[in-house]
Formats: structure tokens, C-alpha cells, sequence
């Protein structure tokens, strides 16, 4: 099923202002951003920051303590069931009818949802889940099976939004990857997907901005590759004979040297610093990536939660 | 009302409802013979006063006549536990429950209102409890033709007694979605519906052995399904009125709070 082109609003999610308190616990502070139509949006933060209020709040699980949202140009709270019905949603850590056999949890699903599902066979193909597995009950299923099954639940009925909570727990590497492609092509259709994680190196794989939450507080929200460009890559440079001259080179800073050879932080641009150290004596170069979790832990840099982030 | 869910709640049902079905149907056709055979010997021991008359009651039945023995037999403690089955551990298990297991999010992330969920699950539980009570009643009708008895009641009042008997059960089953709808874990939720099940039984029990206290059944649901009344043609509309009272006001505590209700993530 395509989206609705002709009416589509430019932003599929938008929050303004939008606050959560349960009792004095403020879960969701003032937050105000916009997911754009096509777009992957990844929404991070360690556990307990906020994320899956957010979610639930959007869906219509809970309800707003002030401001509003609006999904696929509808109110949160007056429009919640039309929201429902072109959103596929995959909550984190799923629980699915043990009772039912794969097959019969996603038709069920599927009937409820009451737009068909057009994507079930090619999902379940990609995440190989063929059909003597979804024959098994889903009790007798493993942890990554029952993400598997949630993941297609989510999708098989194509809707036009799609929110994703920790969508990747528990599926091995080679899912992982499954579900990354998957999603590119979502992408490549003019789906949106918002994505929530605190797996920093899969937001990069693949989300095109990235909103950053603590406490409940919006703390940046930009595009990944904005964001990795203002990151610090660290470099380490190895000569003979005579140290290159590094002075004036713009963005380097940290600079250590020991012998024969330095560490250092650079900021922005490469092409100059390696045409200043372009030298017959220089024996060896290392210019590691800039990562995400860079960006990631300064913000949480103060916070215990920082230990929660992987790579 | 949401058909695929009505249709799949009572479809998770089934294996049980098949059990509980067969059971109430065996039950019921007991009664009859119970009356038939004892009933003289019970009244004969209750008028020689070797045995306390109030003992013979059993809430608002009785083993001498008839119409007695039926409501005795829809009143016992066996007919609650099959009825109950559904009217309550049905009920209070489909929202709260399906919270505690982490399903209801998976459920209400599809495109229905918690109206909509409420309604369809109060609908599956008054048909379920439709059936197991028809098959008290036919399980009753059997045993009396069985007996050769259908003479002793007017066969034709039978429906109204179902009705009776269907508005106090979804009575207890509007109390246990109620609790349900209000809840995010089922042990709470069984634990209010059963206490208020007890309680009304116990008034009614009560009132029926010691007649100081009789004035405690008005103020039993159970007090007001009366089968013996029906089926002698002194049925009271206040008995069908209250039991109204008893359904519209948890049904529309639900329809209030369940849409309004935070629904957190599940621990």
C-alpha cells in the first residue's frame, strides 16, 4: 500500500512542548521535534531517559501532562485509533500469545489491523523465518524468534509509519544485518521509521538524523552525519628522522608525542592535516572514524547511564 | 464491537467452556433427581424437627419443592465455580492479565479504541456465560423429563429464568472487568472480584440459616435470582431492576476510566 502522497504532512511526527509526569517523576520534559516523511529518525538514550514514554505517548498509551504531538498529521489523543491503523509498531521487549503458532499470532495480528499484510511473506523470508518455524507455538520460540515475529508484526501490514522500540534486541549479527537492508529499502519507499535504540553503532548504520534524550529532556537533535562531522577523530602518526611540522594545522588539539610518534584529536576536516604532514619521513598514519558514541557519551558524560551504552 | 477479537476470545476459551459445559449439564440434571428421590425424606426429617428447617434452605432454594431444588441447584457452590469460571476468572484475566503478560500493548497498538476492546470482551463474556448457563437449565430440563416432573413448572417461565440468571452473572462479570480494566496486574483484580463474590454470597447464605439476620440478602445480588419465584409466577421486576442497577454501574465505571487510564510499559 503507498502512503498518501497528495496529503502526506512533510512532518510525520511532530511534538511541541510535549511533557509527561508521572506523579513528581518527569519522564518527558518540553520536548519538541519533527520526524520527517522518508526518513530513518533515531531516538537515543540510555535506559530510563524517556524513550518509550515517548512512544507510548505517541501511539495514545499515555496521555500527554501538557503540550501536544501529532502522527501522520493526527492528534495524539482525538485520532489515536486512525494512528494505530497506518502505524506499525513493535514494542521493546514483545510479548506475544504463547498459545498461538507464529502463523496464527501474525494473521491474528494482521485481522486486527485490518489493512491486509501485503509484506508478510517477504519479511518472513529476509528474517528467515520460514514456515515449518512459524508452525511452533510462539512459547516454544527463542528470544530472537520472538523478535523476529514482533519485527514482522510490525511491518507486514506496510504502514506508512513504522516506530521501533529497540527493534534489534536479542537477533544475532546476521539478523542484525537483515534488518538493517530491510530497513534501508523502507527507506528506499518513502517509509518512515522512527527508532528507538541505545545501540549507537546501529543508529549510525542507518538512522538519517538522530534525536539525543536524558531525563526526559531533549538534548540535540541532528543529522548523523552533522553530528559524526563535529566529532573528534583520533589520529596517530608514526615517522622517521625529522617530525613533521604540525603547527597551524586547524582542529588538531590533544596532542601527545612520544618519540617518534604523536596522538592527537582532530576537529573537522582531514585534507589539511594531511597534506601538513605529507612527508617522505612519515612511516606510518592511523585516522580512526568518528563515532557516534563520541557525540553520545558527551552528553551523558556527568550521567551513570553512560554505562549503558554499547557500541 | 471488534468480531475477529469476540470470535478469538472465545476461540481461547473453547477447550475449557467444552469441559465446563459437559460438567453444568451433568450437574443440572442431577437436581431433578435429587428432588424426586429425597425430597419427601428431607421434608419428613424437617417436620420431625430432629433436624433445624433452616438447614434445608440453601439461599432462597429449597429441596421441597421444585422450583426449591432448581434455584438450590443454580445456587450451589458447584454451579458458582462452573459459571464463575467465566463470569470472573475470564474477565478479570482478559485486561489485566493480558497487561501483566505484556500482550495488551501488542493488542491495542492495532486500530481499536479501549471502548471497542471493552465492549467485545464484555460481549465474549456474557455469551460465555450464556452458554454455561443454558446448559445448567437444559441440564435441568433434561433431568426433570428424565424424572417425567416438567408437569410440577411452567416450562415456558424457563426463559425468563435464564435472563435472571444471565443479568447476575454479567453483573459479577461488569464487577470483574471493572477491576480488570483498573489494575496493570491480575492478582489485585482477581482478589477485589472474588471478595465482592464472597461477600454477596455470604449475605445471602447468611440471611437463608439464620433468620435474625435475614434482612442481610436484600443486599445480596444473589438474593435477587430467584428461579423459585419465576417458575411459581411471583416473580418481583425489583429483583431484575436491581441486577441492572448492579451491571450499569460498573460497565460504565469501565467505559470512564479504562479509555482515560496510563497504560505504562509492563514491568
Amino acid at each position: 500500500m503507498d502512503p498518501e502522497p497528495t496529503n502526506a504532512p512533510q512532518a510525520v511526527i511532530a511534538t511541541e512542548g510535549l511533557t509527561k509526569h508521572y506523579g513528581s517523576v518527569q519522564a518527558l520534559v518540553d520536548l519538541t521535534l519533527d520526524v520527517n516523511a522518508g526518513e530513518i529518525f533515531g531516538f537515543l538514550g540510555p535506559n530510563g531517559a524517556g524513550k518509550s514514554t515517548m512512544i507510548r505517548t505517541l501511539l495514545g498509551f499515555l496521555h500527554p501532562t501538557r503540550g501536544s504531538a501529532t502522527v501522520l498529521g493526527l492528534d495524539v489523543v482525538a485520532d489515536s485509533v486512525e494512528i494505530r491503523r497506518r502505524t506499525g509498531y513493535l514494542p521493546g521487549g514483545i510479548a506475544l500469545y504463547d498459545s498461538l503458532s507464529g502463523a496464527d499470532a501474525l494473521e491474528y495480528l494482521a485481522a486486527l489491523q485490518d489493512r491486509g499484510a501485503a509484506m508478510r511473506e517477504e519479511l518472513c523470508e529476509r528474517l528467515q523465518m520460514p514456515a515449518s518455524v512459524l508452525r511452533r507455538k510462539v512459547r516454544d520460540y527463542s528470544r530472537g524468534m520472538r523478535q523476529k515475529i514482533g519485527v514482522i508484526q510490525a511491518l507486514q501490514h506496510d504502514p506508512e509509519l513504522a516506530i521501533l522500540d529497540e527493534p534489534t534486541e536479542g537477533l544475532d549479527p546476521l539478523m542484525q544485518h537483515a534488518f538493517y537492508a530491510l530497513m534501508d529499502d523502507q527507506r528506499a519507499k518513502g517509509r518512515t521509521t522512527f527508532f528507538s535504540s541505545h545501540v549507537l553503532s546501529e543508529v549510525e548504520r542507518i538512522c538519517d538524523r538522530v534525536a539525543i534524550i536524558r531525563s526526559g529532556h531533549l538534548m540535540t537533535l541532528q543529522n548523523v552525519d552533522d553530528l559524526l562531522a563535529r566529532r573528534k577523530r583520533r589520529v596517530e602518526l608514526r615517522w622517521r628522522g625529522v617530525a613533521p611540522d604540525l603547527a597551524g594545522v586547524p582542529g588538531l588539539g590533544d596532542v601527545q608525542v612520544d618519540g617518534n610518534r604523536m596522538r592527537a584529536t582532530l576537529l573537522g576536516d582531514v585534507s589539511g592535516f594531511v597534506r601538513a604532514i605529507a612527508s617522505p619521513s612519515l612511516e606510518d598514519l592511523t585516522i580512526e572514524p568518528a563515532r557516534l558514541e563520541e557525540a553520545f557519551l558527551e552528553y551523558y558524560a556527568d550521567d551513570e547511564a553512560s554505562e549503558e551504552v554499547r557500541g | 464491537m471488534n468480531l475477529r477479537l469476540f470470535l478469538q476470545t472465545l476461540r481461547w476459551n473453547r477447550v475449557r467452556l467444552v469441559a465446563v459445559v459437559l460438567a453444568s449439564i451433568g450437574w443440572g440434571m442431577l437436581i431433578p433427581v435429587v428432588y424426586v428421590n429425597f425430597a419427601a425424606a428431607f421434608k419428613q426429617l424437617a417436620d420431625s424437627g430432629a433436624f433445624p428447617k433452616e438447614l434445608m434452605n440453601f439461599g432462597s432454594g429449597s429441596l421441597f419443592t421444585l422450583p426449591g431444588a432448581l434455584t438450590l441447584g443454580l445456587q450451589h457452590p458447584l454451579a458458582i465455580a462452573f459459571v464463575g469460571i467465566f463470569a470472573i476468572g475470564s474477565t478479570v484475566g482478559s485486561i489485566a492479565g493480558e497487561r501483566e503478560a505484556g500482550t495488551l500493548e501488542v493488542l491495542l497498538a492495532r486500530p481499536i479504541s479501549r471502548r471497542t476492546l471493552y465492549l467485545t470482551l464484555a460481549a465474549a463474556s456474557a455469551t460465555l456465560v450464556a452458554i454455561v448457563l443454558l446448559a445448567l437449565l437444559g441440564g435441568q430440563v433434561i433431568g426433570m423429563a428424565i424424572q417425567g416432573v416438567t408437569r410440577e413448572i411452567d416450562l415456558g417461565l424457563m426463559p425468563l429464568v435464564f435472563v435472571n440468571g444471565l443479568m447476575l452473572w454479567f453483573a459479577f462479570a461488569a464487577f470483574g472487568l471493572a477491576a480488570s480494566v483498573s489494575f496493570d496486574r491480575h492478582g489485585p483484580a482477581i482478589g477485589l472480584t472474588m471478595a465482592y463474590l464472597l461477600v454477596n454470597y455470604f449475605l445471602e447464605i447468611l440471611g437463608s440459616l439464620w433468620r435474625d439476620v435475614a434482612w442481610s440478602q436484600q443486599y445480596s445480588l444473589f438474593h435477587h435470582f430467584n428461579p423459585g419465584k419465576i417458575l411459581t409466577g411471583t416473580a418481583d421486576l425489583v429483583d431484575f431492576v436491581v441486577l441492572a442497577v448492579a451491571i450499569v454501574i460498573p460497565v460504565a465505571y469501565a467505559l470512564i476510566v479504562f479509555p482515560r487510564r496510563d497504560l505504562a510499559a509492563p514491568a
